[in-house]
């Protein structure tokens, strides 16, 4: 009896003991009154400065507002008497720049062409090369930043024009002294000594030669650069086959 | 009462003042939820803090282009009048 009586007690102690440890481990989890009252001190003290911030930034930005929106008044006055002492418009000045524009994205591009590439260009690059030049000498390229960005672009089609002028050329002979045809031509050491290559002479100098078997004396022909047929040409040789080889003999 | 008895109420008692303890000195579920909505606020006003100082930024530096371009425009002008003169 006294025996259970003891375990009976020592069981309590222990409850009371495991109390006592869950107890204390709530007390440190739960805030403290203390705590509470720092925590919202603080938080209080923060949103007094924050307002106080965002008092400031909003009177800022009213005040940069109004700054811009008279920058951009003084801008447009400025641009209005900038171009009625050319006598020029703002439309007129706008499709300028628009044009000097698209023109300076097309130069890029060409730019990044071979000099092969930029001869299926020269109508195009000649064309801008004109165009620069009445632009060089209209009103509106006397406003310094329009004027220096046409010299700017008129010195790189310019360069464009040199790449197409390095095109090699060659005066025909005669057939009785040079034996010139497009075959021995294109198989010339300094042309492209491969008399294969005859299409591309042919195919570069359409204007001149109508007939492939036929060219003329004291003819100037250009030689376009590249080392293989491109498709068109190798088409045009294929087609200039099969006609030979349809057409009576004798032809 | 004998040694054991008396230990183990001494025991109970301090478990009991000390839970008792703890609970009485925690703020209320009113106390905590003002102390929640205060710090969302204090959360709420750092975020617009934080955008309009961007924007400030964005504007400052739109006010220095627009003044960079009446700068070119005002030389832009003396050039005109200089190329007119000739």
């Amino acid at each position: 009896m006294m025996k259970n009586r003891i375990t009976y007690l020592r069981v309590l102690l222990v409850i009371a003991l495991v109390a006592l440890a869950l107890g204390t481990l709530i007390a440190q989890e739960k805030m403290t009154k203390d705590q509470w009252q720092a925590d919202m001190a603080a938080a209080g003290a923060k949103r007094t400065d924050l307002n106080a911030q965002l008092t400031k930034l909003t009177a800022d930005m009213t005040a940069l507002k109004t700054q811009s929106d008279k920058l951009d008044a003084d801008l447009r006055a400025c641009e209005d008497a900038l171009y009625a002492m050319l006598g020029v418009t703002r439309a007129e000045v706008e499709a300028f720049d628009k044009e000097l524009g698209d023109m300076e994205s097309r130069v890029g591009e060409l730019q990044r062409m071979s000099d092969a590439e930029l001869l299926n260009h020269r109508d195009e690059i000649e064309r801008m090369n004109t165009r620069l030049g009445e632009m060089s000498k209209s009103k509106i390229a006397m406003i310094p930043r329009y004027g220096q960005r046409v010299q700017s672009l008129h010195e790189k089609v310019t360069a464009l024009m040199g790449s197409i002028s390095k095109e090699k050329s060659y005066t025909v002979g005669t057939w009785a002294r040079n034996r010139d045809c497009l075959w021995n031509i294109a198989r010339k050491k300094d042309i492209y000594a491969n008399p294969w290559m005859w299409p591309k002479i042919w195919q570069g100098n359409r204007d001149k030669i109508k007939d492939p078997d036929v060219i003329k004396p004291k003819w100037v022909l250009k030689i376009p650069e590249g080392k293989e047929l491109s498709k068109s040409e190798k088409a045009a040789a294929n087609s200039y086959y099969r006609k030979k080889a349809s057409a009576p003999e004798g032809n | 009462m004998n040694r054991l008895q008396k230990s183990v109420l001494t025991a109970l008692c301090l478990a009991g003042s000390l839970l008792l303890a703890s609970c009485s000195s925690s703020p209320s579920e009113e106390e905590m939820k003002a102390l929640n909505d205060l710090k969302a606020e204090v959360s709420a006003l750092e975020s617009k803090v934080a955008t309009m100082q961007r924007d400030k930024a964005g504007l400052e530096k739109q006010i220095a282009e627009k003044n960079g371009k009446l700068q070119q425009c005002q030389s832009d002008q003396e050039a005109v009048k200089k190329g007119l003169a000739k």
